[in-house]
């Protein structure tokens, strides 16, 4: 497989509801801001891949049929992807394949959302529908009946690590990581929370959504849109003679699910006290590319849950299993530590428009990479019952 | 029944609709403001109606219903077993087909449950409840190789943490009355029942003995304790002012009613809840909506305290519903939407700088 090339990147502001606007402006938005960075036109993209995780939150069945024409690519391939939370990374790991196979020079990726047009009559409120609708992510028969929900259920996933590792994920730590990321949000123009300021003192005493996770420890609902452009080596090559822009590379991918139900059998079942999947996947797209998690600088992370996020980074071997204190007591993830995370605030404050925010974290890592001169970045995509898909990715930049 | 594909219905008792009638909008299209202009939005619903099949899974919900006993698959050449027998053949087997077997109703957990505080719609008012998944043992007292998720509960007040542990022994329980579906068990610590109750099967939810949520007793009050829950009640009194000048705040407790009756360690007095305000009597209501009890008034004072501060930047004390997660604050049936709703405010009282030094 070749590398491929990011030639540009168009993101939304991050809102909790987007009024003014419907999914189809919102994805025409991000692509016409991606191929006026790419220095592109968008009748040469050859084909689409639409990233749209929730029919119900578009409200309508196979959404992405009205983006045709209204994205370009009229008369041409788009296909819409769908993977849970991880939707984002898994709509780039198509368009990279199609890319990388050689059956497309140029094509785009889009991942839109929408969330908050859901709404709980009863309640007025539309958080209570907006959580019943991922709830609906849960199979009819053995949990959703139970009230199975994405809190619970990465709830389950974060206190069997602790049963496992007690005295890891301490609260302080996860409280300043909350801090750090509403500090570096700061920074993301697109950014839902930029403007708010939450010290870790606050989440220490802010409520519980779901013992033991904190309602400050938590992604926040998102309505937006990304769009990146994906070109093979030759067609990006070809655009940087005109543009004179170097591109930003995908040099490895890796993705991996978990099984469903849980057992101890890690082969076979999904072993509640690990994200598997997030391990698989890091290490195939860094042996992809040939590096070590060492020789990363900047991790852009799909922290649906600050305390996930720690699991995460040591299933990533940025520390081992049982030592994600270290990221914060070690100083390794924060101000002038080695290892830059989440830049853009992530999901927690960047925002989570779920079939894009992958995209947002490659927009905010390339970004990143520009202004920092750093050589390379991974990005990360969790989702579904019990954190169980994984997809990594390895950007590099080349002066 | 099967063949005709006519319906059997076995539900008990008077049936209810399956989305609630407040739950459901009034056609219309309304105006919503922007920052640039106004922006229409329709009252709508995505629903398709269901008579959903349970399928293959239909002879475990049914031996839940009728026999009360619990169903697994165990493949003959792994001889793994899996609760629930959520497929028929076994892939690590090359799909080799499994056999039923039934399981005990004991088992461990595999890991500490949560504790749900915030609902998904159509689990609105079953706040707090937990969820944890269970090994079941089998018939050779070995256990099975998957977990099943399940409610946990406890016969000793509201669920909260320190009740379950990873390994916790538990006896899963049957409801009384059951459809066939998840929620016609759940699952009790081992530690509170009687030799008898555990040896029993299937033991029904009748045949516990809950605790009563209202029976804390806290003895004489001492004088500091009456001061301090005279304090309590003020700066309730106060909370209601400041509620009364914040939109959010107002916003937070809107289409909500209650009478709470507030039962300290210092004494006893009532607020009630009702078109977005918060009114406090001196004397509770002798038919409360909700009691809220808790032994020590200083805790109550402390959240009011930092509610009531412009920043909450050094806020010290516990969101209301941790106390309840925690078990310091005691409500009389497992209904936290008005501890959720206070919950809200003090950031909404920030947020529209009705709090000044």
């Amino acid at each position: 497989m070749s590398d491929v090339a990011i030639l540009g990147a168009g993101m939304t502001p991050c809102r909790s509801r987007w009024v003014e606007k419907t999914f189809w402006e919102l994805a025409q938005m991000a692509v016409s801001e991606a191929v006026h960075d790419a220095g592109i036109h968008i009748q040469e993209v050859e084909a689409g891949v639409a990233g749209i995780y929730n029919d119900i939150f578009e409200f309508q069945a196979i959404p992405e049929s009205g983006f045709q024409g209204i994205i370009g690519l009229q008369n041409k391939p788009l296909m819409r992807v769908t993977n849970g939370g991880a939707t984002g990374a898994y709509s780039m790991l198509a368009a990279y394949n199609m890319v990388a196979s050689g059956q497309y020079e140029l094509m785009v990726v889009v991942g839109v959302e929408k969330a908050l047009d859901c709404y709980d009559y009863e309640a007025e409120s539309n958080t209570p529908a907006v959580v019943q609708t991922i709830g609906y992510s849960w199979d009819p028969w053995f949990e959703r009946p139970l009230g199975a929900h994405a809190s619970e259920s990465y709830a389950e996933v974060i206190q069997a690590y602790m049963d496992e590792h007690p005295g890891d994920l301490a609260p302080m730590a996860r409280a300043k990581i909350v801090e750090l990321l509403c500090q570096q949000a700061q920074n993301n123009p697109y950014a839902q929370r930029r403007g708010e300021k939450v010290t870790a003192d606050q989440v220490l005493h802010s409520r519980y959504v779901v013992y033991p996770v904190r309602v400050l420890e938590t992604c926040v609902y998102t309505e937006g849109a990304c769009a990146l452009i994906f070109a093979s080596p030759k067609m990006a090559q070809k655009i940087k003679e005109r543009t004179g822009r170097e591109p930003i590379w995908l040099t490895g991918v890796g993705a991996a699910n978990e099984p469903y139900f849980v057992g101890n059998d890690i082969t076979r079942y999904k072993v509640l006290h690990r994200i598997y999947s997030d391990y698989l996947a890091t290490k195939k797209a860094l042996e992809m590319a040939r590096i070590g998690i060492q020789d990363v600088q900047v991790i852009e992370l799909h922290d649906a849950f600050i305390p996930q996020l720690m699991i995460t980074l040591a299933e990533m071997g940025v520390v081992p299993l049982g030592r994600a204190n270290e990221l914060v007591d070690e100083g390794i993830i924060m101000p002038g530590g080695k290892l830059l995370v989440n830049p853009s605030g992530g999901l927690v404050f960047g925002g989570h428009f779920v079939g894009g925010s992958n995209m947002m974290s490659t927009w905010s890592a390339m970004r990143e990479m520009r202004a920092r001169n750093l050589e390379h970045g991974l990005i990360h995509g969790t989702g579904a019952s019990l954190s169980m898909y994984g997809v990594a990715m390895v950007l590099e930049r080349r002066a | 029944m099967a063949h005709t594909g006519k319906t059997m219905t076995t539900a008990k008792g008077k049936a209810k609709p399956v989305i609630p009638p407040a739950m459901l909008p009034m056609e219309g299209i309304s105006e919503i403001q922007a920052p640039d202009g106004v922006y229409l939005q329709r009252n709508d619903a995505m629903f398709t109606a269901m008579k959903h099949t349970a399928g293959e899974f239909s002879e475990f919900f049914r031996a839940l219903r009728d026999e009360g006993r619990v169903l697994g698959h165990r493949c003959p050449e792994c001889r793994h077993l899996i609760v629930p027998p959520f497929m028929r053949r076994c892939p690590a087997c090359n799909f080799v087909e499994m056999k039923p077997e039934f399981v005990k109703d004991t088992g461990v957990m595999a890991a500490t449950p949560v504790i749900t505080v915030f609902a998904p719609s159509r689990f609105k008012g079953q706040e707090p409840f937990g969820t944890g998944r269970v090994f079941l043992e089998a018939a050779d007292g070995k256990l099975s190789d998957t977990a099943m998720l399940v409610r946990v509960r406890t016969t000793r007040g509201t669920i909260r943490p320190g009740i379950y542990k990873k390994g916790t022994p538990v006896k899963l329980a049957f409801c009384d009355s059951r459809q066939g579906e998840m929620l016609d068990i759940f699952a009790v610590p081992q530690s509170e029942l009687t030799p008898q109750q555990i040896a029993k099967n299937p033991l029904f939810e009748s045949e516990i003995e809950w605790g009563k949520l209202s029976e804390m007793e806290f003895g004489e009050p001492s004088a500091a304790q009456q001061e301090t829950s005279r304090q309590v009640r003020l700066h309730f009194q106060k909370l209601g002012e400041l509620i009364s000048r914040s939109p959010r705040a107002t916003a937070n407790l809107a289409n909500w009613r209650r009478k709470v009756a507030v039962r300290t360690g210092g004494g006893t007095f009532g607020f009630s809840i009702g078109q977005g305000k918060l009114r406090v009597q001196k004397a509770a209501s002798k038919n409360p909506d909700l009691v809220l009890a808790i032994e020590d008034p200083s805790l109550l004072l402390a959240w009011l305290h930092d509610s009531t501060q412009p920043s909450g930047e050094h806020a010290q004390s516990p969101a209301l519903t941790d106390l309840v997660i925690e078990g310091t604050l005691v409500l009389n049936k497992p209904e936290l939407e008005t501890i959720t709703r206070l919950d809200r405010v003090p950031r909404s009282l920030r947020r529209d700088n009705v709090v000044t030094t």
